[in-house]
């Protein structure tokens, strides 16, 4: 197993090479380049730029220079000494700018594959074994609900309503004054006083989805013989569920494991954007929007290595948690 | 705290010459800086101001301390920070109500001769820099010399600050006093000042002077290639010249806190901090009326946001002390809904723009570009517009239907041309486009051009207001026969559209509109209704579009070489409203609604905002309310 996982993460060289290449150049597609988005920002700001200060300024972030040269100068500053260059637009180190975020990040999103976890799992258990239940199809409404609603309208609407009916502190992962602080006891009571909003409406999002799967997984399951074997030995019902359907059927939650963190950087985006959370999403946002190439390329790079590890550990998991599954 | 506030002491004597005798009168100053002193960190307040400090007249004399804690977009945002603290030699001024009119700044006098060809600025006697170097005409040499003279830093010099190619010249007098003179006259130079500057390369320009005694380290005139080398290092650069400019790590105020400045506040937690702040600045040269050195805030804190409901979130809830930046006349009613709940109040200056339906003169559609020169047809355009219908849907009522011109409490305000070609008479636009013999119509009673096609613009839009003002101008076009096809575009695309003259028209917010000499670029074309045809002006022709021998045009671009060398105030003003006169009344860009107010939140604690003044880059925004005087009662 080892050896496997050696040359999984041998093989991940490569793709990321690949992959920081292709965003590297994607993000540069579109017409102009960092210098116009600046430009059009400060404009819309009311300031006027003349063309020899536009033109100063492309040739003071190299952006005359050809597009391998850009991206040589960049990957090889990350290989070399472990510097992923300057943003742009934040004229600072995009180190700088990425780690804290990203602890947020990591925060918000483990909390809430853990919040969906706990939603799903019960659920899905509960609607496969008492399937066309009431309870199973108020669940499955609700799980539809949620899966309709868009997660921006959600976090509107319940920031609204927290707002405006419960008189609470919307906005952000915790109060302004706290912004910029040292974090200290206080702080963190104040953060998770805010981090319910982001949590609910993350979790209901996924929840909805994974409610589904875990049913027809479990469905699937219930109906062999070895749960009728079970039932007939004399164990109780819940014995045999959680012991042996429960597993398997969990098996594409752990799979999927390795996604949950790109996914929270790229997909819920617009939902931190909407709260105004300092996470990295509305930050690689900004930055492909201005074409910001070091910083969003950077990001993209990181989300990658995320990726390949994340896959890597759900496959390990899996092992652990099914034993039919074989490296080979 | 109670010592300092409140001082209703005030002589007469004060308020008609405008300064205070440093000897006779005893100056306060804020307790975080008395503490200083009295720690021996700073010297006493009288060694700190210059002799004779300027007095800004607060509306009341308030108290010192407090945070004005505001909300901005990130580093591309640093606008708003910064007109909060300009600090220009010359200065844009209004009284409520009033026009706009020039004050000096941070110097004592000015001159002007009288062919406008010299002006003469004494400086402060004993300003000095925020970290207590003096501000003297060496600053002003190294500025010239070592900075705007300096080709290895600036490959050339702007226009505005060379006319003719030909850059200003500058002549040291005393410590205190120098000249600047040009080869021809120029009139407006001063406004140019109000509104631009010189502060090149650095884009926050303090006009003239920059620190010697800190930024020669970093300049080749003084310090050696390996000196230079290592400061880029330091800063984490690849060239010393990225130090410089618009964004350079050691020029930018905002960047670097160990920049000396002469704003009222400076630096002290730049950008990627979380919440980005600024503190007083202990050397700050203007007192109030009674004494006490301004500013009265000690902190400016801006939080980031990213979407427009978070921050109006963040109003609601009380977090925003005073901004005037991204308070949107479209959410106007939810801002008075919650104004008891947030303790704040919306308050309204005049915006000096009109959003405007801009068609593109240049465009490549070579039948659309000859209607767009047919005056008929452009006016058939323009009377078609219900503007009040947009006013009230799209703007609260809060705007004016109005034609891109001069906004009211402008020098250049007229009430014919404001509503030049602005009132509402589809039948009257039907009969013009009759006249011009646009008659045939499709099956769908759209016009059909004379090459057949259907008459359609298509008409880009970036601004949120977009969408719901083109519901209901293209209803009106329709009723007249004109396709409008709306496009809602991204805003680099917006801009590509015009750098590279892909559009056919845009919506857009025609600004500029307070004082034109200032800058009247818009207005002659560039970045707007002409531009391939203004790039062809402004380059001499070497790139851009030639514009045909008669075209009206060049009657705005002859009117403006006049008045940028006319000898005299009265001629250069003269050939100006002719300018404006002919861009207005050739109809090239149809304003729809403008003067809408410009709403800023201001809790209820906050005390000495100027109400009902003009929002205009020109005016440097919010600066025009003399922030340094307002106060946060505790």
């Amino acid at each position: 197993m080892l050896g496997y996982i050696v040359r999984r993460l041998l093989w991940a060289i490569p793709t990321l090479a690949f992959v920081s290449f292709i965003s590297f150049v994607i993000i540069q597609l579109p017409p102009g380049d960092f210098v116009t988005a600046y430009v059009a920002q400060l404009r819309s700001g009311g300031e006027y730029i003349t063309e020899l200060q536009e033109s100063i300024l492309r040739e003071q972030y190299g952006l005359n220079d050809p597009l391998l040269v850009q991206y040589w100068r960049w990957i090889s500053n990350i290989i070399f000494y472990g510097d992923f260059g300057r943003s742009l637009e934040w004229n600072a180190p995009v180190s700088d700018l990425i780690w804290e975020r990203l602890g947020l990040t990591l925060i918000l999103s483990s909390l809430s594959l853990v919040f969906t976890w706990m939603i799903a799992i019960p659920v899905g258990v509960y609607s496969a074994t008492r399937q066309y239940s009431v309870f199973d199809y108020v669940f499955t409404v609700f799980g539809f609900l949620g899966k309709g609603i868009p997660d921006f309208l959600l976090a509107l609407i319940l920031m609204w309503t927290a707002f405006a009916w419960l008189n609470m502190d919307v906005g952000g992962l915790y109060s302004p004054r706290f912004e910029g602080q040292p974090w200290d006891f206080d702080k963190i009571v104040n953060m998770l006083s805010h981090i319910w909003i982001p949590l609910v409406v993350l979790a209901t999002g996924g929840a909805a989805g994974l409610i589904r799967v875990m049913r027809a997984n479990m469905l699937d399951e219930l109906r062999k013989p070895y749960v009728e074997t079970a039932y007939a030995q004399g164990f109780s019902e819940r014995t045999v569920v959680w012991r042996y359907p429960v597993r398997v059927a969990l098996n594409p939650f752990i799979s999927t494991v390795g996604w949950a963190l790109p996914a929270l950087f790229s997909g819920d985006v617009i939902t931190a954007v909407v709260l105004n959370l300092p996470t990295t999403g509305p930050l690689l946002l900004q930055a492909l929007k201005m074409q910001d190439m070091y910083l969003a390329g950077s990001f993209i790079l990181i989300l990658s290595v995320f990726t390949v590890i994340g896959t890597v550990l759900s496959d390990i998991l899996l092992a652990l948690s099914d034993p039919r599954i074989r490296f080979s | 705290m109670k010592n300092y506030k409140n001082i209703f002491i005030m002589s007469s004597a004060i308020l008609l010459t405008g300064t205070i005798a440093g000897t006779a009168w005893a100056f306060q100053e804020a307790p975080m800086l008395a503490e200083k002193v009295r720690a021996g960190e700073l010297p006493p307040v009288e060694e700190r101001l210059p002799e004779n400090p300027t007095v800004v007249n607060a509306l009341e004399v308030g108290q010192y301390g407090g945070t004005w804690s505001r909300a901005f977009k990130g580093p591309g945002d640093r606008w708003g920070p910064t007109k909060l603290m300009e600090e220009r030699v010359i200065k844009w001024s209004q009284e409520p109500g009033g026009e706009l009119k020039l004050v000096p700044g941070y110097i004592e006098s000015y001159s002007v001769s009288e062919d406008s060809r010299e002006f003469t600025f004494t400086l402060l006697k004993g300003l000095k820099w925020s970290d207590g170097h003096p501000v003297t005409t060496e600053d002003v040499e190294f500025w010239y010399n070592d900075v705007f003279m300096n080709r290895d830093l600036l490959a050339s010099v702007d226009q505005t600050l060379a006319p003719g190619g030909k850059p200003m010249k500058l002549e040291v007098i005393d410590e205190q006093t120098f000249k600047v003179s040009f080869e021809d006259p120029y009139v407006y130079f001063l406004e140019i000042l109000a509104k631009d500057s010189t502060g090149e390369p650095s884009l926050d320009r303090p006009s003239f002077i920059f620190p010697k005694h800190y930024l020669k380290q970093f300049n080749n005139k003084y310090a050696s290639e390996a000196e230079l080398k290592a400061a880029a290092e330091k800063f984490g650069v690849e060239k010393w010249q990225d130090l410089w400019g618009s964004k350079g790590a050691a020029t930018a105020w905002w960047q670097n806190p160990e920049l000396p400045v002469i704003t009222a506040w400076k630096i002290e937690q730049p950008a990627p901090a979380d919440v980005v702040t600024m503190v007083r600045n202990p050397y700050y040269y203007a007192v109030d009326q009674a004494g006490n050195q301004l500013p009265y805030i000690d902190r400016i804190s801006h939080r980031l946001f990213s979407e427009q409901e978070a921050f109006n979130l963040m109003i609601v809830q009380g977090q925003i002390d005073m901004q005037m930046r991204y308070v949107e006349p479209q959410d106007f009613t939810f801002y008075k809904e919650n104004e008891a709940k947030g303790e704040y109040q919306v308050n309204r200056w005049t915006q000096a723009q009109t959003w405007s339906l801009v068609p593109n003169l240049n465009t490549k559609d070579d039948v659309l570009r000859s209607l767009y020169e047919t005056p008929d047809f452009r006016q058939a355009l323009s009377i078609a517009i219900d503007r009040e219908i947009v006013n009230d849907l799209v703007f609260s009522g809060l705007a004016e239907a109005r034609q891109a011109s001069p906004v009211t409490g402008s020098p250049n305000f007229d009430p014919d041309l404001e509503t030049h070609w602005a009132e509402y008479d589809p039948d009257r636009a039907n009969e013009l486009l009759d006249g011009i013999g646009l008659t045939e119509r499709d099956g769908d009673g759209y016009r059909l051009r004379p090459d057949g096609k259907r008459l359609s613009i298509v008409v880009e839009m970036q601004h949120a207001n977009g969408p719901k003002t083109m519901e209901i101008i293209a209803d009106n076009f329709k009723s007249i026969g004109v396709e409008l096809l709306p496009r809602l575009i991204d805003r680099t695309q917006w801009d590509a559209s015009r750098d590279n003259n892909e559009f056919q028209m845009q919506w857009f917010p025609f600004d500029r509109l307070s004082v034109v000499a200032a800058d009247p670029r818009i207005m002659m074309g560039s970045d707007s209704y002409a531009n391939q045809y203004y790039i062809w002006y402004s380059t001499k022709g070497a790139s851009g579009i030639e514009p045909p021998a008669d075209h009206p045009i060049r009657e705005v671009f002859a009117k403006w070489d006049v008045a940028a060398k006319a000898a005299t105030r009265e001629e250069a003003d003269a050939a100006l409203t002719e300018l404006i006169n002919t861009f207005v009344t050739e109809g090239w860009v149809i304003g729809v609604v403008g003067e809408m107010p410009a709403l800023s939140i201001v809790k209820n604690n906050v005390k000495n905002f100027r109400e009902g003044l003009i929002e205009d880059d020109i005016t440097r925004g919010v600066g025009l309310a003399k922030t340094q005087q307002m106060w946060i009662q505790q």
